[in-house]
C-alpha cells in the first residue's frame, strides 16, 4: 500500500478500473463497518467483532469467509450481496489523518497508488472534460463521506459495549457436509443474556444514543452465519465434483 | 460462649493489610444489611516498608477476585510484567553463570518427565541447551526481553504465564482506594496505642490516639514488624531460622532509567555475590535494586561497594536505605481471636518472592474459613496454624536449596550455607531420593503446597544437580514422546519469540489503549 493524499493538481488524469476490486477482495474474510450501514449489512453478513492487532480494541467487521483469506461472497467477478460495505466501495480512496505541524488535525483525501483499481486503462476518470467531478468520483466522495460521519459513533457504540461488558467471544464449532470440523476463533459478539437483563435506565440510555438498533442488529446477523457455512458446504461440493 | 463474629478489623495499611481486608470484604460484603464489618486502621506517621515489589502469578487471580481492572493496576502501581527470575552467578560465579526459574511448567509436565530424558542426554553432552531452554519456551522470551502477551490477549489471561513488578507504595494506595470505595472498607488513620486484652486473652479492643477504643470479632495483625497484636500483645515467640538461612540485612536503591525508553527486563534478577545476592526488579519508573547479605560475612562498606558496583555509576546520586531482617516466623499466627498476614507473622530473605504469595495464601484461607462463631473460631485457628506452619517449611527448604546447590567457594558465606547441620532435615530426605528420580507430584502431596514440583526441577536442574538414573535406566530408553515434546517446546520457541512484543511497548500500549476484558 502507498498512500498519497489526492490531488487534482497531480491526479486530474488518474484512471481507475473498479472491475478489479476482486484483487483485494477475494482473500479478504472481514471487512470493517460504520454502525450506519449494519442494517444494509445485516441483509448478508454476520457483523462480528473483532480486536486491533495494534490496539486491542474492538471494531465491528462483515464476516464474509470462515477461514482466513476466504471470501465466500466474492463469485469472481462480484460481491454476492445486497449490500457492499462502504470500506469496500471506497477502494482504492481513503481518508488519511494529517498530523499538522501545531497539532491540529485535518483529514484527507488520499488514494493508494499501489492498488490494482489504479490502471492506465481504467474506464474511469475523476475529473470530465469540463473539469467537473464525475459521477463516479461523486459518489466515492459520498461514501468516504459517510464513512467519516460515522466513524467516531461507531468507536463510541463499541466502547460503550466494552465498558458494560457487553461483549463475548463466539466460540463457533462448526462441522461441514464434508465432516471437516472448523474452529472459528477470534471473534466476539453481544452477550444476549446480559443484554437482555440491562437496567431499563441504560437501555433508555441506549435508545437516546441509537445504540439500540445496531445492537440488535448485530444479536440478529448471528443467523448469517448459517448463510456461510451453506455458502461453504456448496462450493466444497463444487469443488469434490471438479475433482471427481 | 456463642457470640457470632460479626466484625473484622484489620490493623495496619501495607500491602498485608490492604490485601487482607480486600479479599475478606469481597466475598464477605454483598451488599446487604447483615454483611460482616470490615475496618482497617494504619497509621500514616509509622508508615509503610514499601518495599516487596515482586509478586507470583496467585496475584492475578487475587487482583480478579476482588474485583480490580488489570488495566487500571498498570496504569497506577507502575506495573511491569515478571516471567520468573534469572539467577545469575549462583553456581559457580563465573561471569556467564546463569539460569532461569521461569513459570511456565516444563512441556508436557506432569504427565510427562521430561526432566529425566533431559538429564539423560545432557550427561557427558556439553552441546545439549540448559534445562530451562530445553523443556520451556520462556526463557528464550525473557532473553528477548519480550513481553507474556499480545494487546488482544484479554485482562488477565496470558501466552505465558506471568506475575508482576510493582511500586509497593502505589499498591497499598490503589487497593486502599478499591477497597474503600468498592468493598465498603472502613478506614481509619490513626496509631495504636494499646492492645486491650479480655479476660480470656482474646484482644477487646485497641486503643487509640485520636478515635478512642476500637473493637472488633477478630483482630488481623498486618503491623509489619511491630507485630504489635501477635508479639507484643499476646506474646507469641518468634521463631528464628537463622542457623538455615544468614541473611539479615537488606540496603536497597531505586535507580531510575537512563533514559526513559530504557527496555525493562521481563524478569526478575537475582545476582549472587560474595555474602549475599541483589535483587533488581524493573518496574515502569525505575528498578528497585537490593543487597540482601549476611552481616555475620561482611560488612556494611564491603556491602555498599557490591551494591555500587551492580548499579553502576547511578548509584553516586542515591542513599541506600538499610533495613534489618530478622529470618524466621511465629511460633502459630492464629492466637484467639487474632491473627497474623504479613511481616508480623514473619519474614524470609525474598529469594523467591514468596511474601506477598502467602499473604495472598493466608488472607485468602482466612475469608475461606472465617468462623461463624467465637467459639469454632479455635478450631479454625487451629488448621491455619497447621497449615501456615506447613507452607514456611516448605519455603524455607526451598530457599536453601539453592544455597545447598552453589558451587561457589569464594567466600565463608557460601561454605557455611553448604554445611550439613545448616541443612533441615526436610530437605535433605528430598536430596536424597532426587539422587534417583527427579522431584515429582508425588514428593509434594500436600493441599498446601507453596512450590510445585516444577519449581524444584527448575533450581535443580539449573544448577547442574545431577541424578543416577542407572537403575531405572529403562524408564528413559523409549525417547519417542521427549523428543516431540523438546521438538514442541522448539516450536513454541520460535513462534513465541517472533510475535510478543517488547516488554515496555506492551506496557506502553496498555497505558494507552487499555487491555480488552475478553
Ligand atoms: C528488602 C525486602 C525485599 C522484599 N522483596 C519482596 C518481594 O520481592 N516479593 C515479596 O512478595 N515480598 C517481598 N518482601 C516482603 C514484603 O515487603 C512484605 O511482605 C510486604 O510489604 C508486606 O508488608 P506488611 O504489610 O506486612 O508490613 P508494612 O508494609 O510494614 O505495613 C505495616 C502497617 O502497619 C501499620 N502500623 C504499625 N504499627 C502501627 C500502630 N501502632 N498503629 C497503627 N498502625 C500501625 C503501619 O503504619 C503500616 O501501615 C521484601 C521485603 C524486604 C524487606
Amino acid at each position: 500500500m502507498h498512500l498519497v493524499e489526492l490531488s487534482r493538481q497531480h491526479h486530474g488524469g488518474l484512471r481507475l478500473d473498479p472491475a478489479r476490486i476482486g484483487e483485494q477482495v477475494a482473500r479478504c474474510h472481514m471487512v470493517p463497518l460504520v454502525i450506519s450501514e449494519f442494517r444494509r449489512a445485516l441483509a448478508d453478513f454476520p457483523i462480528v467483532l473483532a480486536k486491533s492487532a495494534e490496539t486491542g480494541r474492538f471494531s465491528p467487521y462483515a464476516l464474509m469467509g470462515l477461514s482466513p483469506e476466504e471470501n465466500l461472497f466474492w463469485d469472481g467477478t462480484r460481491l454476492d450481496a445486497a449490500h457492499v460495505p462502504l470500506n469496500l466501495s471506497r477502494l482504492p480512496f481513503a481518508i488519511g489523518i494529517d498530523q499538522q505541524p501545531d497539532g491540529a488535525v485535518r483529514n484527507a483525501v488520499c488514494v493508494d497508488m499501489e492498488s490494482p483499481l489504479v490502471s492506465e486503462s481504467g474506464p474511469e476518470a475523476l475529473i470530465d472534460g469540463q473539469g467537473r467531478d464525475t459521477a463516479y468520483f461523486l459518489g466515492v466522495q459520498k461514501v468516504l463521506h459517510e464513512l467519516l460521519s460515522y466513524k467516531l459513533m461507531t468507536e463510541q457504540f463499541v466502547q460503550t459495549l466494552a465498558d458494560r461488558d457487553l461483549i463475548a467471544e463466539m466460540r463457533l464449532n462448526i462441522v461441514l457436509e464434508s465432516g471437516k470440523p472448523l474452529v472459528l476463533t477470534g471473534l466476539y459478539g453481544l452477550d444476549e443474556d446480559k443484554f437482555n437483563r440491562l437496567p431499563d435506565a441504560t437501555v433508555t440510555e441506549f435508545r437516546q444514543h441509537g445504540y439500540l438498533t445496531p445492537a440488535y442488529a448485530m444479536m440478529l446477523s448471528t443467523a448469517r452465519i448459517q448463510s456461510l457455512i451453506d455458502r461453504r458446504n456448496r462450493a466444497e461440493a463444487g469443488d469434490r465434483a471438479w475433482f471427481q | 460462649m456463642n457470640e457470632r463474629i460479626k466484625s473484622v478489623c484489620v490493623v495496619g495499611g501495607g500491602s498485608a493489610g490492604w490485601l487482607a481486608a480486600a479479599v475478606i470484604a469481597a466475598r464477605h460484603r454483598q451488599g446487604h444489611e447483615d454483611d460482616l464489618a470490615v475496618t482497617l486502621i494504619e497509621s500514616e506517621a509509622i508508615g509503610i516498608i514499601g518495599v516487596g515489589e515482586g509478586t507470583w502469578p496467585t496475584m492475578r487471580n487475587t487482583l480478579r477476585k476482588i474485583g480490580v481492572s488489570e488495566t487500571d493496576f498498570f496504569r497506577e502501581c507502575d506495573v511491569s510484567f515478571k516471567q520468573g527470575a534469572k539467577f545469575t552467578r549462583w553456581v559457580t560465579g563465573a561471569e556467564d553463570d546463569f539460569y532461569y526459574h521461569p513459570l511456565v511448567l516444563p512441556e508436557g509436565f506432569p504427565s510427562l518427565d521430561l526432566a529425566s530424558f533431559w538429564n539423560h542426554y545432557a550427561a557427558g553432552n556439553e552441546a545439549v541447551p540448559s534445562f530451562s531452554d530445553a523443556v520451556c519456551f520462556q526463557e528464550a522470551v525473557c532473553e528477548g526481553g519480550l513481553a507474556p502477551k499480545l494487546i488482544t490477549t484479554p485482562e488477565y489471561g496470558c501466552v505465558a504465564n506471568y506475575a508482576y513488578h510493582l511500586d509497593a507504595h502505589k499498591f497499598a494506595h490503589f487497593l486502599r482506594k478499591h477497597c474503600i470505595e468498592k468493598l465498603g472498607v472502613r478506614h481509619v488513620v490513626d496509631e495504636v496505642d494499646d492492645v486491650v486484652l479480655d479476660g480470656k486473652g482474646d484482644v477487646a479492643h485497641l486503643a487509640t490516639h485520636r478515635n478512642g477504643p476500637l473493637a472488633a470479632d477478630l483482630f488481623v495483625d498486618c503491623t509489619g514488624f511491630h507485630a504489635l497484636l501477635i508479639g507484643k500483645a499476646l506474646g507469641v515467640p518468634f521463631r528464628s531460622c537463622q542457623d538455615v538461612l544468614f541473611i539479615d540485612r537488606a540496603l536497597t536503591v531505586q535507580v531510575p532509567y537512563d533514559t526513559p525508553d530504557q527496555e525493562i527486563p521481563p524478569y526478575t534478577i537475582s545476582a549472587a555475590q560474595s555474602n549475599g545476592w541483589i535483587f533488581d526488579i524493573g518496574i515502569q519508573t525505575r528498578r528497585g535494586v537490593g543487597y540482601v547479605y549476611s552481616t555475620a560475612h561482611t560488612t556494611k562498606e564491603r556491602a555498599e561497594a557490591d551494591l555500587a558496583a551492580h548499579v553502576g555509576p547511578a548509584i553516586e546520586k542515591l542513599q541506600p536505605r538499610e533495613i534489618p531482617i530478622r529470618s524466621g516466623h511465629r511460633e502459630i499466627f492464629w492466637k484467639g481471636n487474632c491473627v497474623a498476614v504479613g511481616l508480623s507473622a514473619g519474614f524470609l530473605e525474598p529469594l523467591e518472592a514468596s511474601a506477598l504469595v502467602l499473604i495472598e495464601l493466608s488472607v485468602e484461607m482466612i475469608s475461606a474459613m472465617l468462623p461463624a462463631t467465637r467459639d469454632t473460631m479455635d478450631i479454625t485457628a487451629r488448621r491455619f496454624n497447621d497449615v501456615t506452619r506447613y507452607r514456611w517449611d516448605r519455603i524455607i527448604d526451598f530457599l536453601k536449596l539453592h544455597y545447598v546447590l552453589s558451587k561457589r567457594t569464594d567466600s565463608a558465606f557460601w561454605e557455611d550455607n553448604r554445611d550439613p547441620a545448616t541443612i533441615p532435615e526436610s530437605l535433605q530426605e528430598q536430596l536424597a531420593l532426587w539422587r534417583y528420580r527427579a522431584p515429582g507430584d508425588q514428593d509434594f502431596s500436600s493441599n498446601s503446597e507453596m512450590f510445585p514440583a516444577a519449581s524444584y526441577q527448575y533450581v535443580l536442574f539449573g544448577m547442574g544437580f545431577k541424578m543416577d538414573l542407572s537403575e531405572r535406566g529403562y524408564l528413559v530408553r523409549d525417547g519417542v514422546r521427549a523428543e516431540e515434546a523438546f521438538r514442541r517446546n522448539a516450536a513454541l520457541k520460535e513462534k513465541w519469540t517472533r510475535s510478543l512484543p517488547k516488554n515496555r511497548q506492551l506496557i506502553e500500549k496498555i497505558r494507552e489503549f487499555g487491555m480488552q476484558r475478553v
